[in-house]
């Protein structure tokens, strides 16, 4: 039966696929309720004190602004402050959940509201897109992705019965193992330019206001790849050398050329060995990921370290812990997929 | 009539592994439609003469032919003249191999196994390898199974699956390395069964075998080896009944 059909034929499932599609359905339909009647911008400005509203209506004539106000729409909550700053400073905030509005000034609705705003601000939302969760998100899978690719050839290299490709591919694990990613990135976006006299933000137009950010997004993209690619061409390596040697025997003996024979039937039995290791390498370059601070971009650590500083507010780290453990648990749970998809004839 | 003596002899071949000399100076020519059991001890070197057959070991010193035309001469590990990369790949596909662990590929089904050669070798159209291999399969008892992942096999079915994938090449030599030396002593029957089919039909054969009720029925011929030497070839009746050579006596007498 065909996989779609399989899918359609719903009377068939099991019983715990079922379950989960229950729950998953019952979620989204809460999160979209919840997201339906939430508190508009709007409300909240016709919630704020007289004084800030008396603020609002006087910055309607002058050209002096003094209130800041911040509206963070999470989708399920929102939160909303008005502040301004000097002598009697105003400082108000509400929390809007479920169509209600709430006082985010003390208590549960002042901690309510500072996860809602951290959050909003780690997972980058209304920022650029090399910012928060999407810079962590786009870093890890596009320097995986190439670093996978990579790493095949290296591993392959290093096997290799040529001495000079053999001793080239190990050159490079050993040196990108050997050294500490953060120096490589160094090296990246301050040398590489300085030798060969160009500046990463010159790839992109003068005019671009995000060239800063882009050029620095590339550079790390260079040098998060680089080193993925060493240490995946290690667990490539590995997995291609466990698959037994009777595997290459039968090949050969079949008269398939060494290129058939990895193609066809070695790399293919490995990539399941593989799928383990190549997950928990994921999850620890996600991690990884903050040490482009260093070179002027904001990942989720960065943000609740700068967070931090500026409001000593302790309680920063809740959500920050909380993102990275989902994206761990979305990860895993895609890569244990593949995995027993690809465990199928065993 | 063919046009050639031998289908497959070789003259002189030595192979070491380090100071360990494992083949001594093995001579032996094989005519077409022959069947040869190859007997003896472990440790004999019979496994590394037939896969230095077929190159899946280095011979150190030695002379192959195939269909009488020289394949390969080595002497202390020089290559002294291999035959074109183009005919030496058709001379090794003369030859089929099946090993004592299957050696099945676990990521294809039985039907792929038998298949993936002939296309990516043989470079047949799909339609005309599956064609193939169904036929072959038929043979072998196990149209089936066809679909199905060999680690649902027993070992017996695996192993009729080996020899099916590679008949599928059209060898006209089969190398079979103790093939039945990992099967339950109950499964043993059915892979011999069509081994004899196979010997039936003409094709010629190298069995590495320790089953000497198979050898003596089926094998025109049967060598004896120990120590990297022939030490003793002659008709099953001659050296089951009246063998010559002390460590065979003493060999057939332990098995027996």
């Amino acid at each position: 039966m065909s996989r779609f059909k399989k899918l359609v034929d719903i009377k068939n499932w099991k019983r715990s696929s079922k379950t989960v599609a229950i729950v998953v359905l019952a979620t989204l339909a809460l999160v979209f309720l919840l997201s339906a009647i939430n508190v508009s911008k709007q409300d909240m400005l016709d919630q704020a004190s007289d004084s800030v509203k008396q603020i609002i209506e006087d910055e309607k004539t002058s050209s002096r602004k003094s209130l800041t106000i911040t509206y963070n729409n999470l989708g399920v909550v929102s939160y909303t402050s008005f502040t301004t700053s000097g002598a009697n400073a105003i400082r108000e905030s509400y929390v809007g959940f479920a169509g209600s509005i709430y006082g985010a000034d003390e208590g549960a609705g002042k901690f309510a509201g500072q996860m809602v705003n951290y959050t909003y601000r780690m997972l980058g939302t209304g920022e650029n897109l090399l910012h928060g969760v999407k810079l962590t998100l786009l870093l890890t899978t596009l320097s995986m992705a190439i670093g996978a690719v990579m790493s095949v050839f290296l591993a392959l290299g290093k096997i290799s019965e040529n001495k000079l490709i053999s001793r080239l591919s190990s050159a490079y694990i050993f040196f990108f193992r050997g050294t500490p990613l953060l120096i490589q990135m160094f090296v990246i976006y301050f040398s590489v330019p300085g030798i060969f006299g160009f500046s990463w933000r010159s790839l992109f137009s003068a005019g671009d206001p995000e060239a800063v950010y882009k050029g620095a997004f590339i550079a790390a993209l260079i040098a998060f790849s680089l080193n993925a690619a060493a240490y995946c061409a290690e667990i490539v390596r590995a997995a291609i050398q466990s698959i037994d040697k009777g595997q290459n025997e039968a090949a050969k003996a079949l008269g398939m050329s060494y290129g058939q024979m990895m193609r066809t039937i070695v790399i293919p039995q490995s990539i399941r060995r593989m799928i383990p290791p190549l997950c928990n390498e994921f999850v620890m370059m996600i991690k990884d990921v903050s040490l482009v601070f260093a070179i002027s971009l904001m990942d989720i650590t960065t943000i609740s370290k700068t967070i931090m500083t500026s409001e000593g507010n302790y309680l920063v780290f809740v959500p920050a812990l909380l993102i990275y453990l989902v994206i761990t648990a979305i990860l895993t749970f895609i890569f244990g997929k593949i995995e027993k998809r690809l465990s199928i004839y065993e | 009539m063919s046009d050639y003596q031998h289908i497959l002899s070789t003259e002189h071949l030595y192979k070491s592994f380090g100071p360990l000399e494992v083949l001594k100076d093995i001579n032996l020519a094989v005519k077409k439609g022959e069947v040869i059991c190859i007997i003896g001890p472990s440790g004999a070197g019979k496994s590394t003469y037939l896969r230095s057959l077929n190159q899946l070991e280095k011979i150190t010193s030695g002379k192959i032919f195939i269909k009488d035309e020289l394949f390969l001469h080595r002497e202390h590990n020089r290559t002294i003249h291999r035959a074109e990369p183009e005919a030496q790949k058709a001379m090794l596909l003369e030859m089929g191999m099946v090993f004592q662990r299957f050696n099945l590929f676990p990521h294809k089904t039985v039907l792929e196994n038998v298949m993936i050669a002939q296309v990516l070798v043989r470079k047949k159209t799909k339609e005309a390898a599956q064609k193939l291999a169904e036929e072959i399969i038929e043979r072998v008892g196990l149209s089936d199974k066809l679909d199905v992942y060999p680690s649902k096999l027993s070992g017996g079915q695996q192993q009729r699956v080996a020899i099916a994938r590679a008949l599928a090449m059209e060898p006209e030599i089969m190398l079979f390395d103790e093939p039945t030396s990992s099967l339950d002593p109950e499964l043993v029957g059915e892979v011999l069964g069509v081994m004899k089919g196979l010997a039936k039909q003409g094709m010629t054969m190298l069995c590495v075998t320790h089953e000497m009720g198979f050898a003596r029925e089926v094998a025109d011929r049967v060598v004896f080896m120990a120590d990297g030497l022939i030490l003793e070839e002659g008709t099953p009746k001659d050296l089951f009944d009246h063998p010559t050579n002390e460590k065979a006596i003493n060999f057939l007498k332990s098995v027996l």
